[in-house]
């Protein structure tokens, strides 16, 4: 049971209330090749992690384990400030910047130098998510892009 | 009088100067270390670092920023 007061609970706990569509899970083949297309993409981004709606790393550049302990206290953290779930968690450091998302069911975070575009950054880490709850391979608009 | 061209000049570099110096100030500042949660429907919300969600947050990025790691070099 994902309860909100569980690990895999938080990531589970959506704030856009999507956490069922009927498709198929995405793979963790998937998930890489789509982590793989972000990184591509976004020159500032240091790594990253894609989570599963059970809390389970998908991708991740790196130790696994970490990036899915570290993601699920961020957002246990952020849920904590406000009564309502977080969507969202952008925080800027004088070593890097952390973005985080939740959507679709699934749970995206990075980290990038300072000074990245944030709001280029979120709508791709959303693109993909979407992309991926809706079985593809997250990278779908890259032959349109 | 009209001023001497050297000193039209030396003024205009210098008022340039000031402006990037000004410029950059600003950027400091406006550039400090953040942390804004983004809500459903556009709600979003600042910490400061010495709240206490703030600073929890700034500990739980900066776990993020170690496990990442530096970004390889070209």
């Amino acid at each position: 049971m994902l309860g909100p007061g569980t690990r895999a609970g938080i990531l589970a706990e959506m704030a856009d209330g999507e956490t069922t569509r009927g498709e198929t899970a995405p793979t963790e083949e998937a998930a890489a090749g789509a982590l793989a297309y972000l990184t591509e993409m976004s020159p500032d981004l240091r790594g990253g992690a894609i989570l599963g709606a059970d809390g389970a790393v998908l991708a991740a550049s790196g130790d696994a384990d970490r990036w899915r302990e570290d993601v699920a206290t961020l957002f246990a953290v952020a849920d904590r400030a406000s009564e309502q779930p977080v969507e969202q968690v952008h925080v800027g450091t004088e070593q890097g910047e952390v973005f985080a998302i939740r959507q679709e069911g699934m749970a995206a975070a990075v980290v990038t130098d300072r000074f990245a575009l944030a709001s280029l950054l979120f709508f791709d880490m959303r693109s993909i998510l979407r992309e991926l709850a809706a079985g593809g391979d997250g990278v779908g608009g890259a032959d349109a892009a | 009088m009209p001023p001497k061209p050297h000193r039209v000049l030396l003024d205009r570099v210098s008022g340039y100067a000031d402006e990037a110096a000004a410029y950059m100030r600003r950027r400091r500042l406006a550039r400090r270390p953040f942390a804004r949660l983004y809500y459903t429907g556009g709600r979003a919300s600042d910490h400061a670092a010495d709240s206490v969600a703030g600073g929890e947050l700034f500990v739980a990025a900066g776990r993020l920023i170690e496990v990442a790691g530096k970004r390889p070099k070209a």
